[in-house]
């Protein structure tokens, strides 16, 4: 094994997903580091959602492997979390217990999950809502909640589908900086699936780009702009061109 | 942060209208006897029937008993029946709708068994168990069964399907994605099931009186008509009227707060 290989925290090999007669997703093959924040983004209907349902294995392949730590990948075992597009709390648990919800599953000490939750709430600024219920709270706090819940377990793989897809552009960036000042401060492995390729651009240390039903991996492009990150910066400008051209189907 | 709760006061006509309809209800009917426009054989006025009320809560003839005696026999009937297809019915409707096997085996003898009226099995209920009180609570448990089980079968269906991947992908066991999501989701149908299956308890207990009795408020009614008295018989009819609706009114208090522990 190389090093390289040894530092790989994701690896998914072939992976192939058919619904009868349809290829949806068709040997897709990539690693993902550990520590990494990768984007994915590709043109609408290229099969992200089916993507990530097999990754997070709530549906299973056709065909291919994804490997965590060099092991099957298994929900029982590893940490996977997902943050899914539409809010998903439980409207008859607090905000703090809708948190803690994950680690409650799986399995973490009470102690433990009390001191990560109340960190978590902190870095989002959940704390002065802990007490409050999914129903008092605004649509963006729901989605931080599923986002805290989702880094709280300290998974070893986090999944994002578009979890600001239906926010107002002002509050996604704000969202976006919270987003990758999680990551950075806990240290996990996110794959985060947008159809939004300055979202992409602005949060990635690496963006893969999939390509038109059915689905492959048509580009690989890093980014290695410091942060924070300028809009307006022209190299930001640039990747965004060259994803862009990439993904452009008129 | 506080949650205030915002208190708004009815308009003084909205609280005295039920009252007044209720008021209109009782001259009207009062009115259509006393008239001559229905003969008082066939019908009793209000006013004969709360006289009567006074008169039985002391009086034990013609039929036998007190109206205090029927009402506390019917009362036990309806609440042993009534308690059991709760005890049985939303554990086998929670169990249903999320477990496949316990779907499969007994959705077909459910469904076969929910279409025949309770009171078709009273001929089987003496058979069983005689005359007794424990025929009766058979026949009001066949009756409450069905609401506690459809009810709670459809509660845990409706579970939002993303909650239960959400569960998922944490790597929840089925066991816990019942016990943590279904069941707490399917808690407003379960408590409309208890209002449900109250209703079709208490209307199934003159059924169930039928069964040869010899207290009760079913069995007033029933021995009103042989009597040849209809303010026996509407005395009957309207004291399972007040008492269902008591019923009703306590359960409706306790389901506001217990669901108001779940906030929704």
């Amino acid at each position: 094994m190389s090093t390289q290989a040894s530092e790989d925290k994701i690896r998914v090999i072939n992976l192939t997903k058919r619904f009868g007669d349809l290829t949806v997703l068709d040997g897709i093959a990539f690693t993902v580091r550990a520590k990494e924040l990768v984007a994915i983004v590709g043109p609408t209907g290229c099969g992200k959602t089916t993507f990530l349902h097999t990754l997070s294995k709530l549906m299973p392949a056709t065909d291919g492997r994804i490997l965590i730590d060099g092991e099957e990948a298994d929900p029982r075992r590893h940490n996977i979390s997902y943050v899914f597009q539409e809010p998903t709390c439980l409207p008859w648990r607090t905000v703090r217990e809708n948190v803690a919800y994950g680690m409650e599953i799986k399995g973490v000490p009470h102690q433990e999950r009390m001191e990560r939750t109340d960190r978590i709430m902190d870095l989002v600024g959940l704390s002065s809502c802990a007490d409050l219920y999914p129903n008092q709270v605004s649509a963006s706090m729901l989605q931080r909640i599923a986002v805290s819940r989702a880094f709280a377990v300290e998974p070893d793989l986090l999944l994002m589908d578009e979890p600001y897809g239906q926010l107002d552009v002002k509050l996604r960036y704000y969202l976006e900086d919270e987003l990758v000042n999680l990551w950075r401060k806990l240290q996990s492995t996110v794959l985060f699936v947008t159809h939004n390729i300055e979202e992409a651009v602005y949060i990635a240390e690496r963006i893969l780009v999939l390509s038109n039903k059915p689905t492959r991996i048509k580009a690989e492009i890093p980014v290695d702009i410091p942060r924070p990150r300028n809009f307006l910066d022209p190299k930001f400008m640039d990747i965004r061109h060259q994803v862009t051209e990439l993904i452009r189907w008129w | 942060m506080a949650y205030e709760e915002v208190v708004v006061k009815k308009p003084l006509l909205l609280r005295i209208l039920p009252f007044v309809s209720v008021g209109v209800f009782l001259l009207l009917w009062e009115w259509v006897v006393v008239s001559g426009i229905v003969p008082s054989v066939l019908l009793a006025p209000p006013s004969k029937v709360f006289t009567l009320f006074i008169d039985k809560l002391s009086e034990p003839n013609p039929d036998g008993a007190v109206l205090a005696v029927h009402a506390w026999t019917s009362l036990q009937e309806a609440f042993i029946g009534y308690g059991l297809s709760l005890l049985v019915g939303i554990p086998l409707g929670l169990a249903m709708g999320w477990f496949k096997i316990v779907e499969g085996l007994a959705r077909p003898v459910f469904e076969l068994i929910r279409p025949i009226p309770p009171i078709a099995w009273i001929p089987l209920t003496v058979f069983w168990f005689g005359i007794g009180l424990t025929g009766k609570v058979f026949i009001i448990w066949i009756a409450g069964i069905v609401p506690c089980v459809i009810n709670s079968y459809v509660g845990v269906r409706m579970t939002q399907p993303t909650l239960i991947q959400m569960a998922r992908t944490y790597g929840a066991t089925d066991w816990q994605i019942f016990r943590q999501l279904c069941i707490p989701s399917a808690l407003p149908m379960v408590f409309g099931a208890l209002q449900i299956a109250l209703a079709y308890c208490w209307t199934n207990l003159v059924g169930a009186e039928l069964l040869a009795a010899d207290t009760g408020l079913g069995y007033l009614i029933t021995m009103g008509g042989r009597l040849g008295r209809p303010d026996i018989v509407v005395l009957g009819m309207v004291s399972v009227g007040i008492s269902g609706a008591i019923l009703g009114f306590i359960i409706d208090c306790l389901e506001k707060k217990l669901l108001a522990g779940i906030r929704r």
